[in-house]
């Protein structure tokens, strides 16, 4: 029986009078990767933004290791142990790689975890160190979302939100890009993972939730969505 | 020649006082995204609070001049004082509107920049009438080559100088300074970092403020009279200098009051009335053929 790591109960999120997530209910164990899928607007990216305190829930609750995150703000979540891989990756443009690892661990105070954490980041993406002092803004596509999955790499956290980390790459990059997620996860990270392609998402995730303009529609193992007509007709194109 | 290097030492001088005031308008605009227009008030309370504090130091003052540890112990004092100010002004009046379209920080700004010179100017041990600034530096003066440089001119050179040097160093090299960096270019991806950037934002406002403090010093030790409205055009020509030197870039905003202190003595000397306009004909210019200022890069606003 493994640990609860995330619970989400009747989650609300608005802006202003748009109601974008609506009392939407998931959870995560530790050592899983869980998947989000959905429809553009679906209100995906907000629900892991309000994990992570960029948003304020309108009610509802978020448990994280048994600890309550709506009333915290953005940057301690972070140090409770969440890393954030925002959509459209947001890497410092005019900073370079290796100071935006840096700025990945800025809430870790010993010198000696950071220097490990740098050079497990650049193990696990050598193209970084090749990198490092060049500046983010003038990376490839590709290079960014590891620059972004480097830097939630080094804040250390136990789970990492990761929102769309295949938008506009091209197909070898993105089974790069998994690949190195099913990596970080075998080494011990807790995976959200918000996909577009639910192809991929299912093949990565062991279960998956489907959402739909603000409300969980379907739930289940990813075996047996990737089965499921609903899915199949809306979300794999089949 | 010598006349030129004259106007040279006078532009610095000028110019060191609007460069330490760009600096505030530049990093709180780099960093929040919006234009303190209230911040030109904070070089008046810097020249205002020296004023009381060298007054209530007074009894150490010996023939009306002061120790140098005792300047620099009142200096410290106003800028500290004055930095704090800042960061009250953006935790009352900013804060709140943060998440606000753009235009209700400016409206705001405008209406704090009005209560900074009021209030003072209804307490009636300020009041509105200018005072007399007290000699911080001694006055001596030296002729070298034809061109007389005073111990006040190399100290305010020096000082201002020394403060850019600290202040880009820190912004640069240390982790405060990339967290402003960071918070300069995406705040929530900051955020997601760990970075508290309420806590970046109120550093930046007393950076800016205590600069500015230092800039009122500078400048009432140049033109010796201090009142509630001083910090109003002046304000508006150290503005001029951030834009001009690319706003949001803390090199540009030196370079800017240097160009600004520099062109309007020169200005000065040709036609006085030339000298309040140079600013601005530089602005023109500038707008016309580099939109985004000398340092700056254009950046598309995102809205
Ligand atoms: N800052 C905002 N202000 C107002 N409405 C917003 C804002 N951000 C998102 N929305 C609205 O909330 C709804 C959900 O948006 P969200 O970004 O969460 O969707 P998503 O599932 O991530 O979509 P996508 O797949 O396109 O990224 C949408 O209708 C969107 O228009
Ligand atoms: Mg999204």
């Amino acid at each position: 029986m493994s640990t609860r790591m995330l619970d989400v109960k009747d989650l609300a999120v608005s802006y202003g009078m748009i109601t974008a997530v609506k009392g939407v209910s998931f959870n995560l164990d530790e050592g899983e990767i869980v998947a989000l899928i959905g429809a553009n607007g679906a209100g995906k990216s907000t629900i892991l933004r309000t994990i992570s305190g960029l948003e304020k829930a309108k009610s509802g609750s978020i448990q994280f290791l048994g600890k309550e995150l709506t009333r915290l703000p953005a940057h301690k979540i972070v140090e409770a142990g969440i890393a954030h891989v925002p959509e459209g990756r947001r890497v410092f443009p005019r900073l370079t790689v290796k100071e935006n690892l840096m700025l990945g661990a800025n809430i870790v105070k010993e010198s000696s975890i950071i220097q490990q954490r740098l050079e497990r980041t650049y193990q696990t993406f050598p193209r970084l160190k090749e990198r490092q002092s060049q500046l983010a803004g003038t990376l490839s596509g590709g290079e960014q979302q590891m620059l972004a999955l480097g830097r939630a790499l080094m804040t250390g956290g136990k789970l990492m939100l990761l929102d769309e980390p295949s938008m506009g790459l091209a197909p070898i990059i993105v089974e790069d890009i998994f690949r190195i997620i099913k990596e970080i996860n075998e080494a011990g990270t807790s995976i959200l993972l918000i996909e577009q392609n639910a192809f991929l998402a299912l093949q990565t995730a062991s279960r998956a939730y489907v959402l739909e303009t603000g409300l969980i529609s379907i739930e289940g193992n990813s075996s047996d969505l990737l089965k499921d007509d609903r899915v199949r007709e809306s979300y794999l194109g089949a | 020649m010598s006349t030129l290097m004259q106007f040279l030492v006078y532009g610095l001088q000028l110019g060191s006082v609007y460069a330490l005031l760009a600096i505030g308008y530049t990093m709180v605009y780099g960093i929040v995204g919006m234009i303190n227009f209230a911040h030109g008030d904070f070089l008046m309370i810097g020249a205002l609070s020296t004023f009381f504090l060298s007054q209530a130091f007074s009894s150490f003052a010996v023939n009306g001049t002061y120790s140098g540890l005792i300047v620099a112990l009142i200096i410290f004092v106003a800028m500290v004082g004055t930095g704090l100010i800042g960061v009250s002004v953006e935790a009352i009046a900013y804060k709140p509107l943060r998440n606000r379209p753009k235009m209700s920080a400016l409206i705001t700004a405008v209406g704090v920049s009005m209560f900074l010179e009021n209030f003072p100017r209804a307490l009636p041990f300020i009041g509105p009438s200018p005072r007399s600034f007290p000699m911080l530096f001694p006055a001596k003066r030296f002729q070298i080559q034809g061109v007389m440089i005073s111990t006040t001119q190399i100290i305010m050179i020096v000082l201002s100088l020394v403060f850019m040097f600290i202040l880009y160093n820190v912004v640069n090299r240390t982790k405060i300074g990339r967290q402003m960096r960071a918070c300069s270019m995406d705040k929530d991806a900051a955020q997601l970092m760990g970075i508290n950037i309420n806590r970046v934002i109120s550093i930046t406002f007393f950076v800016g403020a205590a600069l500015a403090a230092a800039s009122g010093i500078f400048y009432a030790s140049i033109y010796p009279q201090v009142d509630v409205y001083m910090g109003g055009w002046l304000g508006t020509k150290s503005f001029i200098a951030a834009v001009i030197g690319g706003i949001g870039d803390i090199r540009g905003a030196m370079l800017g009051g240097f160009i600004m202190g520099i062109t309007e003595i020169l200005a000065t000397s040709v036609n006085s009335n030339l000298g309040y306009a140079i600013g601005f004909v530089i602005l023109i210019l500038i707008l016309l053929f580099k939109p985004a200022g000398i340092m700056g890069k254009l950046t598309i606003d995102k809205v």
